[in-house]
């Protein structure tokens, strides 16, 4: 969201009464796709009275987890005005190498006292690597960050799959051992451990791009990278960087996606590419650059598994679940279009 | 039988962007044949007028008569089908297609009823219009091989090839090299004699003068005054627009330069581009670097910055080597560096003042744990905006955008100064913002001079760099071709010796 | 320059033939049969559906925007194709579909002109809106053709298989409107700068609308085309054809900001990439190689037109003064 000013001040002249003005505010301000997150899951109570139920809710956090971190290492990339799209690649390889280190059956490390953390060390390597890579890519060989991931979405999805034969005859690597599985259901202090993973990252993110000298230089890159290098800003590097985070992001989802499906399938994360670039972009983002928060994309991400889980509550029929689904992103990508023109004529 | 109608008639126009009324009742009127010129700050809403002119925003109010016709365009392809031809502040031409592409793209001839272009038909008369403006490139040149004054004679040709009956100049000269500057005004004779309207934009007061008859005087978006060029003259002008008269443009500067060198470059070579470049600018001085569009000037300064590379020489920064340049490196050795293109290398658009005015700073504005403190980007930002008096305090909320070209520049200025460097390299400090700007510029380079740092003043204008140069060093395919002390100032032998060797000049790829 | 440079220069302007080629010798050296005529027509004939949906896109590409919905169009588009031949004359069918590929794209268009929503999301949103549509009048069930149609893969004219035909009609008038005429012209001054376009008298959104409409209408026949090909129409049909036709369009130097490319070019894309994956069909690797080899293929033309930019830059890069021979 563009909010020109999070807390615009309102016209003087007729005051509307402060409650009105209060909505209004929040409306135009950037908390407005938690607004309609809000709207949504009141309009659907009637019909799925579920959903506001604690265990639904709580469903909804976990769910929301691991997509909720790749999409913040997205993010990063929107920033730049880049695009990743191997992000899904990546959690696929990295649930099969992690699960080709670990399994009990047959890991290279197979019951050995570091297997679950080489495991977790490789994956998150491996998410680091393949970052770089594209990001080398993109700044060394002066190629659109569309189509190097679109090249490394596909090298590395057929890898995945590839990589898997030669560890099982069965379609993935079973046998994960059960301190690693059970991170997903486990909690501490009551909270679930994805969730404080997913937090963890959530903060780290929100420092780095907010706060940091590296997230002033992403943003710089992403809104008129001539004018960043002028200014002394290393361009290569933070592109670098920021697929790197990217990266490095798919591979603690994969850590979730894994731990949750209990085995290292090569299609993990297949099917999740439209959906985390849509909750990016929903959350305000721009795909042309130098505009972009973490909170943002916290919000879309919200915004997308309240959506999903409402409409397998409902359990209506696939058909019925994509057409509502278009419908309402389409529905909240209009408002939001509204929204910004009454923001620049007030 | 009543006198015939001016070419234009313009009455009482209004126009607000959000709420915000920027024109309040602009007036003025054109004859056949006549340049009239409209001058006034940045932000007076001269561009604002003339967009409404050309049909790219509606008036709120006002009324407007071509020819005694009643005209009120609802976009620039009625004010085009008019006759009335815009050529932009910001040109307005494809890089991506051809010359006859640009020429003739909202107006196609067709081939016979069928809807395929008439290719033989735009290239014959492409090259007719592209004759008349003295422009000897091939039809099928794409638009982004041109230099910035072709591009400037391929929009006048567009003009010319829908007969416009008026043709509205928007600081045409802001990128011209002197040759083409004159050029330019031999052709605004030739269209006048035609009968052909001008209205000429600049801030070039005295270009003005030589081509306008009238010149209307905006200020805040109303009209203040206007005269003909005899009557009104040119301190009178800057009196009118800043509302104020403006006596010394160019401020003294009383301490002299100090022993010392910031710089020294030797024997700097690029094959190309530069060759054998030698000189030295000391503390507290200002060198001005004289040279035509395309000498070298700008490549000179991007060298020393690490932007451009160079082959052989070195570069020292108060004694000390700068080995293998990059922006960051030379940012280290005390170095800023003005670029000439504002909007398009200085500035992040989109973003507010303050994001702008730290960017080259971020450690500073960082707390203990490294983390930017949006307090002291606040503060620093706020600094820096009275210190180059900006027109607004509000630096977070602000965007640049939305700032007038004399602004935009400060921040960029004031981005720099945060950094207190030692040397500042200013590639045409000034291009574009009009004289009260102008001179807080100049008083800004001063207070910096002054204070010890080093400054090396690229600048088109020669006036201006006469007017603050300590000494001026000619630049010509590459070379120093000449170094002049203040007192051996003399504009007619600086100009010769920037153009030596220029005519022989060539473009090669 | 040199004759030496100049050879370098001629190989760097045509490199991605020269890895066309290399990729021709390379599967050729492996099997005597891939460098066989008919082996070539296989490649065109497989490339055609792709190759069509890619110069959809191309068009709306050049405007700076994308089109997600393709594949959903063009499984909406068969799957009405489908129902439609059950009950209605072949020649009403087709019209029928025609007009709602049009209808599609003219939704798209709307949305993103009239309403200003970014392209990407909303064709994001329609993409899932048509193929939850296309499931529910198909009952997510496969409905086959009847054979009059999967006949029209083998039919042909002159001994030039339909599909062929089909590729290289579009290919000329998409080529024709780009080239020859002032929408075509008036597409890439859009994808250059809209707001300069607006300030032309270009109709910059009238011209973004007509390149959905010709992207939907595009994704019909390549759907089609498609049809002729396997017969029948599922669920699955055109699932993320979107990326393989931007892949193809990007391939043959299309660029994703607008104003660059050129059919041309998509149509290169299309089929190198056909034929590599011919080229292993033939050579009989092992299938998990497929996405790998596609991947560096893809990879490998794009990084070296990356470097061939930047050195052609370098090369042009006007000098102030003569360079010094030495
Ligand atoms: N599209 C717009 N939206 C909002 N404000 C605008 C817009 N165009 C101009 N303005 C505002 O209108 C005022 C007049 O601007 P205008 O561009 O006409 O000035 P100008 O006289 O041409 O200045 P300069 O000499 O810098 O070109 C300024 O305050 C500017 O910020
Ligand atoms: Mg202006």
């Amino acid at each position: 969201m563009t909010a020109l000013n999070p807390s615009a001040p309102a016209k003087p002249g007729a005051a509307p009464p402060s409650a009105i003005r209060n909505l209004v505010r929040l409306v135009l301000s950037e908390y407005f796709v938690l607004v309609l997150c809000a709207v949504y899951a009141l309009a659907m109570g009637p019909f799925v009275p579920e959903l506001w139920s604690w265990e639904v809710a709580s469903n909804i956090l976990s769910d929301m987890m691991p997509l909720l971190i790749v999409a913040i290492g997205q993010t990063f990339v929107l920033v730049i005005a880049g695009i990743d799209l191997s992000v899904t690649a990546i959690i696929s390889m990295a649930a099969v190498v992690g699960a080709s280190v670990m399994s009990e059956t047959n890991g290279y490390l197979s019951g050995g006292p570091l297997a679950v953390p080489a495991a977790l060390a490789a994956m998150v390597a491996l998410g680091l690597a393949i970052g770089t890579l594209n990001g080398l890519a993109v700044t060394r060989l002066n190629m659109p960050p569309f189509i190097v991931t679109l090249a490394t979405r596909m090298f590395f999805a057929g890898s995945a799959v590839w990589f898997t034969t030669f560890h099982t005859s069965s379609s993935s690597i079973a046998g994960l051992p059960d301190s690693f599985t059970a991170f997903a259901d486990a909690s501490l202090l009551g909270i679930p451990q994805p969730m404080i993973l997913a937090v963890v990252v959530t903060v780290v993110a929100h420092l780095i791009l907010a706060r940091s000298r590296l997230g002033r230089w992403i943003v710089a890159v992403g809104s008129n990278s001539k004018a960043a290098t002028i200014s002394g800003v290393p361009v290569a590097r933070t592109i670098v960087a920021t697929f790197a985070i990217s990266g490095v992001c798919a591979a603690l989802a994969a850590v979730i996606y894994e731990s949750r499906m209990q085995t290292g399938s090569p299609i993990t994360g297949e099917n999740i590419l439209l959906d985390i670039i849509g909750a990016v972009v929903i959350g305000g983002t721009s795909l042309f650059g130098g505009k972009g928060k973490v909170l943002w994309t916290v919000f879309g991400v919200l915004f997308l598994v309240i959506l999903d889980t409402s409409m397998k509550l409902l359990g209506t029929s696939l058909f019925a679940i994509y057409i509502i689904k278009g419908g309402v992103i389409l529905m909240a990508a209009v408002i939001d279009t509204l929204r910004h023109r009454i923001l620049v004529t007030r | 039988m009543s006198p015939p109608a001016p070419l234009l008639l313009v009455e009482g126009i209004r126009k607000s962007f959000f709420g915000v009324e920027v024109l309040h009742g602009v007036s003025f009127t054109l004859g056949r044949g006549e340049a009239l010129g409209l001058v006034g700050e940045n932000g007076s809403g001269k561009s604002t007028s003339m967009n409404i002119l050309g049909g790219v925003h509606q008036p709120d109010a006002g009324t407007m008569l071509v020819e005694g016709q009643p005209y009120r365009p609802a976009d620039p392809g009625a004010a085009i089908a008019a006759g009335i031809a815009f050529i932009h502040q910001e040109l307005n031409l494809f890089g991506n297609l051809t010359i006859e592409d640009n020429l003739f793209i909202d107006n196609f001839p067709r081939r016979g009823g069928l809807p395929f272009i008439n290719r033989s038909a735009i290239r014959k008369s492409t090259q007719d219009h592209l004759a008349q403006v003295d422009l000897d490139l091939a039809p099928t040149t794409p638009v982004a091989r041109l230099s910035q004054g072709e591009r400037q004679l391929v929009e006048i040709a567009k003009a010319l090839s829908r007969n416009a009956r008026l043709i509205i100049f928007d600081e045409p000269t802001t990128s011209l090299t002197r040759r083409e500057v004159a050029r330019l005004f031999g052709l605004v004779a030739k269209l006048k004699a035609r009968g052909i309207g001008i209205i000429y934009i600049s801030h070039a007061l005295d270009d003005v003068m030589a081509v306008c008859e009238r010149v209307t005087v905006l200020r805040d978006g109303a009209v203040v005054g206007t005269g003909t060029s005899r009557d009104l003259g040119v301190p009178r002008l800057i009196s009118l627009m800043v509302g104020r008269s403006i006596e010394t443009i160019f401020p003294q500067r009383t301490a002299p330069p100090r022993p010392s060198d910031v710089l020294a470059v030797t024997n700097l070579g690029q094959p190309g581009v530069a060759e054998a470049i030698t000189f030295t600018i000391r503390a507290g001085e200002v060198v001005g670097l004289a040279g035509l569009m395309g000498s070298g000037r700008s490549e000179l300064a991007r060298m020393i910055f690490g932007l451009d590379p160079f082959r052989s020489g070195t570069i020292a920064v108060e004694g000390v080597e700068l080995r293998d340049p990059t922006p960051a490196r030379a940012m280290a050795a005390g170095i800023a560096f003005l670029t000439e293109d504002r909007r398009g290398e200085g500035l992040l658009m989109e973003a507010p003042i303050a994001d702008n005015a730290v960017l080259a700073s971020l450690r500073s504005v960082a707390n203990a744990l490294g983390l930017i403190d949006g307090k002291r980007v606040a503060a620093a930002s706020r600094t820096m905006a009275q210190k180059v008096r900006l027109s607004t305090d509000r630096v977070e909320d602000t965007l640049v955008k939305h700032l007038s070209g004399g602004n935009q520049q400060k921040v960029v200025i004031g981005k720099w100064l945060m950094r207190a460097p030692r040397l500042f390299i200013l590639d045409e400090p000034t291009r574009g913002i009009d004289v009260g700007a102008k001179q807080e510029v100049y008083r800004i380079i001063n207070a910096l001079v002054e204070a010890g740092s080093a400054v090396l003043l690229i600048s088109s204008e020669i006036e201006e760099l006469m007017g603050l140069s300590d000494r001026i060093l000619t630049i010509s395919r590459g070379e120093l071709t000449g170094g002049f002390d203040r007192l051996d100032f003399d504009r007619e032998a600086i100009m010769t010796a920037a153009a030596v060797g220029a005519d022989h000049a060539k473009v090669s790829s | 320059m040199k004759s030496g440079n100049r050879l370098a220069l001629l190989g760097l302007q045509n490199a991605p033939l020269i890895l066309f080629v290399v990729v021709l010798l390379t599967f050729g050296l492996m099997s005597d049969r891939f460098l066989a005529i008919a082996n070539f027509r296989n490649i065109v004939i497989q490339a055609a559906p792709i190759g069509i949906l890619a110069i959809g896109m191309t068009f709306v590409l050049l405007t700076a925007q994308i089109d997600l919905s393709i594949g959903a169009t063009m499984y909406l588009t068969a799957s009405v194709l489908a129902l439609a031949f059950t009950g209605l004359p072949w020649p009403v069918a087709l019209l029928l579909v025609t007009v709602l590929a049009a209808v599609v794209g003219a939704i798209n268009g709307l949305i993103v002109t009239v309403l200003g929503v970014a392209s990407f999301i909303t064709t994001l949103s329609t993409l899932f809106v048509l193929r939850g549509v296309a499931m529910w009048m198909s009952e997510t069930r496969t409905l086959p053709f009847p054979d009059r149609i999967t006949d029209l893969n083998r039919a042909g004219v002159l001994g030039i298989p339909s599909a062929i035909l089909a590729f290289a009609a579009i290919f000329a008038l998409a080529w024709v409107v780009l080239h020859q005429t002032a929408f075509g012209r008036q597409i890439y001054a859009v994808g250059e700068d809209a707001e300069a376009a607006r300030k032309a008298g270009i109709p910059a959104k009238r011209i973004t609308f007509a390149c959905f409409v010709i992207c939907a209408l595009c994704a019909g026949v390549g759907g089609f085309v498609t049809v002729t090909q396997i017969g029948a129409v599922g669920p699955k049909y055109g699932d993320q054809v979107e990326f393989a036709a931007v892949a193809a369009a990007v391939l043959g130097g299309v660029s994703l900001f607008g104003g660059r490319g050129s059919v041309a070019g998509t149509v290169f894309g299309a089929i190198l990439i056909k034929t590599v994956q011919n080229g292993l069909n033939i050579v009989n690797a092992d299938p998990y190689i497929y996405p790998l080899v596609t991947g560096s293929i893809i990879f490998l033309a794009v990084a070296v037109d990356g470097l061939r930019t930047r050195i052609l830059d370098t090369l042009n890069r006007r000098t102030i003064r003569p360079l010094q021979a030495n």
